[in-house]
This record gives C-alpha cells, structure tokens and sequence, in this order.
C-alpha cells in the first residue's frame, strides 16, 4: 500500500505555486502528481519521496492536507498491459476512483496510481495479485523504481 | 386621508396621557402575569407602581431576543394559550425561532394600525392590493391581509414569487396597491420591462414595502420601474409584525402608532436612552398587546426620532428610515439570517470550529448568499465527488434552516480573514441599497 499526500487547493493563479516552493524549499521530491479539478478548488494528489516530511511541513504552512492509501502496480509497457488490470479489476465489480500513472526512473515497465474505495482495497490487491502480469508494489520498492 | 383621525391626530398632551394610563397598566399586567418580568423587576428592586410618569420607563428593565430565545417557546407569553388565536415565528439566532401569540384582541389592533397605514400611505376602501408578502409564519402576509380587509380595500391573496402570475393579476385584477419587499418591486418593475408592459398601462398607484432595509435611491428606483408612489412600512414579528410604523404621503419618516408602542432610542453599549434626532437603537414598548407584551425591547435597528409636526396632521412621532443594524443579522430577501444560524449548521454537521463567511450580493434586483466554508481536516476527502456531496449537504441543511438557497464555497483554512480574537469575520454584505 502506498501512502498519497492529497492536498485541498482553491483553483486560483498562485496557489499550485505556493505550494510547491514549501516541497522545493524543504528539499521534498515528488515522484508523481496528479490534479483533479472543479471550478472553484482542486485536489492535488503527490507520491513525495519523503511522505512524512512533506507532510509535516505542508501542515506546518496551514495547507489542508492528508494521506490517502493508494495502490501501485507496475505493468507492461505495451498495448494491453493496463486494459488486463483493469479487467480484472472489472471482473472483480471494483470501481476505480481515479487513477494516474507515475514515472519510473529505472525500468521500461509503466507503473500505474490507483485509488480503489477502502472497503474494497483489500480485494483489490488480492484480485491484482493473481494477474501474472500486474505487480503490485510497496512503497519502499516504488521510490526505488 | 386618515383611517382613525382622533387617534391618528389625537393632539400630544392627550396621547401622551393614554400611553401613560396604558404603560401602567401593561407594567402592572406582566409584573403579575409573566414570572420573567416579575423576576426582573424584583432583581431590579422595582415595583409596578414605581411607574407614575413615562419617564419611569427609563428606570425598567430591557427585554432582548435572548430573553425570547431563553424562554422558547411560549414563556414570555402572558395570557394562557387558550386565549391565543394565532402563532407567528421569525428566524432566532440560533436554530430555535423565536415564537409570538395573538389574542383576537391583539389581531384586532393589527389590523386596526395596518389599516391606518394603508390609508396613510394612500390606500382606500377602493383599492385593489396585490399581497406579495409570504404568507406563512413571517407576518408580513397576513399582516398585511388582515389590515386591508378591515379597511375594505379588496385583497389579493396571491403571496410572494411567481414573476409571471403576478404581473398576468397585476394586469387582468387591476391591481393598484402592491405590498411586498422593496427588492421584489424592483425586480417585478424589470419583469415588467422584459414583457414590454408598460407601467403607465397599469392602475398601480402605490407601493408599500417592507421587511427589509432599503433606501432612497432604492425609492426612486422602485417609483420609476413601476410608476407609483412607494413608501416604507416598518415591523417586527416581536413587536406586532409590519406596520407598527409608516411612511404617510410626506414621505419623511415613519409614523411609530404611539398609542400602541412607546419608542426609545438608546445608546446601544451605555444603553442610555438618548435625546430626540441623535441615531442609536430603537427601543419599542407594546402598551395594549396581550399575547406577548414586550417591555422595552431591544430591536437592534438603528435609527432616530424626529418630533417635529408632520404635514400631514399625524401626531405621532416619526422614526427616521433605518440607517442599519447593531447586531450582525443580515436580511436576505426579506428573511432574517443570523450568521449564528449558519454556525449551528456546521456545527450539527460535525464541525468543531467551523470558520465560515457569508458573503451577499445583490444581483440584478435580488440578492444572494453566498457561504464560504473553510475545509476542516475532518471534511477532507480527496474524492471529489465526497467534496460535493458534502457541499450539497450544507446547502440542504442551510436551505432547511433560513429558507434560502445558498451557494456553498469550500476554502483552503486560514484564508477568511480573522477578526480579534481568531473567530473569522462573519459577515460581507457588498449589497448598495
């Protein structure tokens, strides 16, 4: 299981900004970012190299935020690699909330973030587990990638 | 035209003895009847009798909106229910409303004052009046209802909303007296505009408006759009509900019916009464009601006496249009809000401090609210869709509670501004009326 830090933004110019010089000054890397959006506020959703840290100092600047267990499994690099997960996890009638890929550094491999309700997680992983192709990964081995 | 003459014109040294015979009597009837007020003259170390001139008034207690909060729902009244003949409500600060009794009695000297003012404001026994006030536990319907139909006048029931309805009855009834909000007469002159109807083309001849804060300009406005003469009629559920004071065809001021209630205006932090023509808090004491007598009540309206004869052969002093309020409620399309509701509403929803702002606008003719709620750590959810929902949830409960549709905006904590003390300050009213 991995632990996301998700974090509550008004959608105005200035505020993303903000919020990633607190990380850049505090010498925090994000691994991967995604950004959902409404019109008035947003949530960003970071995998940081340092998860405590960031979120220390993020609630330290007053910057709503929390941590959310997501999922990581990494798959071919290929057509199909994804569409099998996702099957399974269809076949499984388990709803993805939202999902978005991170960018490893050391395999061709792609490794994909997704968020599955918690009441659900746990059959997630078992299900994803059975796939030969998906491998699912812990947070140690996903920071290493 | 007058509606009562001798009462209406009754020269002051004679009023002035009525409302002290009628003081003394009120004084001794809830000294007796009511448990609160006997409570608080016996604190205050008074008797009924202590009261021999008006000026005694000064040395009684006050009554506020906490008193009426503190003895929900019927403790304050001082007849028992069974002489009560109708309930009426208006928003509390807090969830709780605050309740008010009539005795047919009561609903006589309603109708009777609402009935003056009609007249005063140029309203005769031939007038067909168009009632958009809301009927319901707001008083301003009925209010209204009631004192036309003891002036004769032929009343339209039709309550508020419904743009279409009411300018199809405007037109087809021959409407020529509207009683509503001010900020829906102006909104009912742009529907008119939108429809090419052309005001002149009515028999509209005259406004009264009501239960919300308006002003001169405002005034102007309303008699361009619908082409009549609009004047301001003044109440409170507390006091009686609307027409306790109206504007009469001079247009400056409104006549306070002081053979009903005797005004005050205080400083409202030393709550010393102040000089007639200096502005403070307008201060009212019902001499004839039964139901729920007031002594001194506190109105939080701000304003101020003007005791110079009036053209228009009315003795009875003149309250200066309101110039605001010394409490934060806000008046929302003619529904009192207090920012406390909102407060309990967040509250009820789990919060445990909750920041907030209520933002009103006034768009076009109407205005809107606007709830700006810091995100606590509790509500977060990084699922969007649990952010709406839960953006829903507070509309709903906010809605259930006032009445009105709010727009719910969820902030980043800490970006209210923050007022002494760390509480957020609470209220942003960007309405120019």
């Amino acid at each position: 299981m991995i632990r996301q830090v998700s974090i509550f933004m008004e959608n105005h110019e200035g505020r993303l900004n903000k919020m990633l010089k607190i990380l850049a000054e505090n010498d925090i890397n994000i691994r991967s970012l995604n950004i959902a959006e409404t019109m008035d506020y947003g949530i960003i959703r970071l995998i940081l190299q340092e998860t405590e840290k960031g979120i220390e100092v993020l609630k330290k600047n007053n910057i709503r935020c929390t941590l959310t267990s997501v999922l990581a499994a990494e798959v071919p690099d290929q057509p199909g690699g994804l569409s099998n997960l996702v099957d399974a996890l269809t076949q499984a009638k388990i709803n993805i909330v939202y999902a978005y890929s991170f960018l490893p550094k050391k395999t061709d491999n792609a490794i994909i973030i997704m968020r599955v309700d918690d009441e659900v997680q746990q059959k997630a992983i078992e299900t994803l587990e059975k796939i030969s192709t998906v491998n699912l990964l812990d947070a140690e081995t996903l920071l290493m990638k | 035209m007058y509606w009562n003459k001798s009462c209406e014109c009754m020269p002051r040294e004679k009023l002035q003895e009525l409302q002290l015979e009628r003081l003394k009597e009120m004084v001794n009837r809830i000294y007796h009847d009511v448990p609160f007020y006997r409570n608080k003259f016996q604190e205050a170390g008074l008797v009924p009798e202590d009261v021999q001139e008006l000026s005694d008034l000064q040395k009684l207690p006050f009554t506020t909106k906490v008193d009426l909060r503190d003895n929900y729902p019927y403790g304050l009244f001082a007849v028992p229910l069974e002489k009560i003949v109708r309930i009426h409500a208006s928003s509390g600060t807090t969830g709780k409303p605050t309740v008010v009794g009539y005795t047919r009695k009561d609903i006589t000297i309603w109708a009777e004052i609402m009935a003056r003012s009609l007249v005063a404001a140029g309203a005769d026994s031939h007038s067909v009046v168009q009632n958009a006030y809301g009927y319901g536990l707001f008083t301003g319907g009925l209010g209204v209802h009631y004192g036309a139909e003891m002036l004769g006048a032929s009343i339209i029931p039709i309550s508020g909303g419904n743009t279409d309805k009411q300018i199809m009855i405007m037109k087809d009834f021959g409407t020529t007296v509207l009683t509503c909000t001010p900020s829906y007469a102006i909104y009912l002159g742009d529907a008119l505009k939108k429809k090419g109807i052309d005001p002149e083309s009515l028999k509209l001849k005259v406004g009264v408006f009501g239960a919300e804060p308006w002003s001169d300009s405002m005034r102007k406005e309303i008699e361009k759009k619908l082409k009549i003469k609009a004047h301001d009629i003044y109440g409170l559920s507390e006091i009686m509900g609307p027409s306790v004071a109206i504007e009469c065809e001079a247009q400056d001021g409104l006549h306070i019916w002081e053979d009903h209630f005797i005004p005050e205006i205080i400083d409202p932090v030393t709550l010393k009464v102040l000089p007639y023509g200096e502005q403070g808090e307008l201060v009212i004491t019902t001499i004839t009601k039964e139901g729920i007598p007031l002594l001194r009540y506190q109105t939080h309206d701000i304003t101020s006496i003007n005791p110079e004869p009036c053209g228009c052969g009315r003795t009875h002093l003149r309250i200066n249009r309101l110039q605001g309020r010394t409490d934060d409620m806000l008046i929302i399309r003619g529904v009192n809000v207090f920012p406390t509701q909102i407060e309990s509403v967040l509250l009820e929803l789990g919060e445990v401090e909750p920041h907030y702002q209520l933002i009103v606008r006034r768009e076009g003719s109407l205005d809107t609210l606007e709830i700006k709620v810091e995100l606590s750590e509790e509500m977060f959810s990084d699922k969007i869709s649990n952010l709406e929902k839960l953006e829903k949830r507070i509309a709903l409960r906010i809605h259930s509670t006032i009445g009105i549709n709010a727009k719910i905006a969820l902030v980043e904590p800490g970006s209210l501004p923050r007022a002494e003390g760390g509480k957020s300050q609470r209220v942003l009213d960007l309405r120019k009326i």
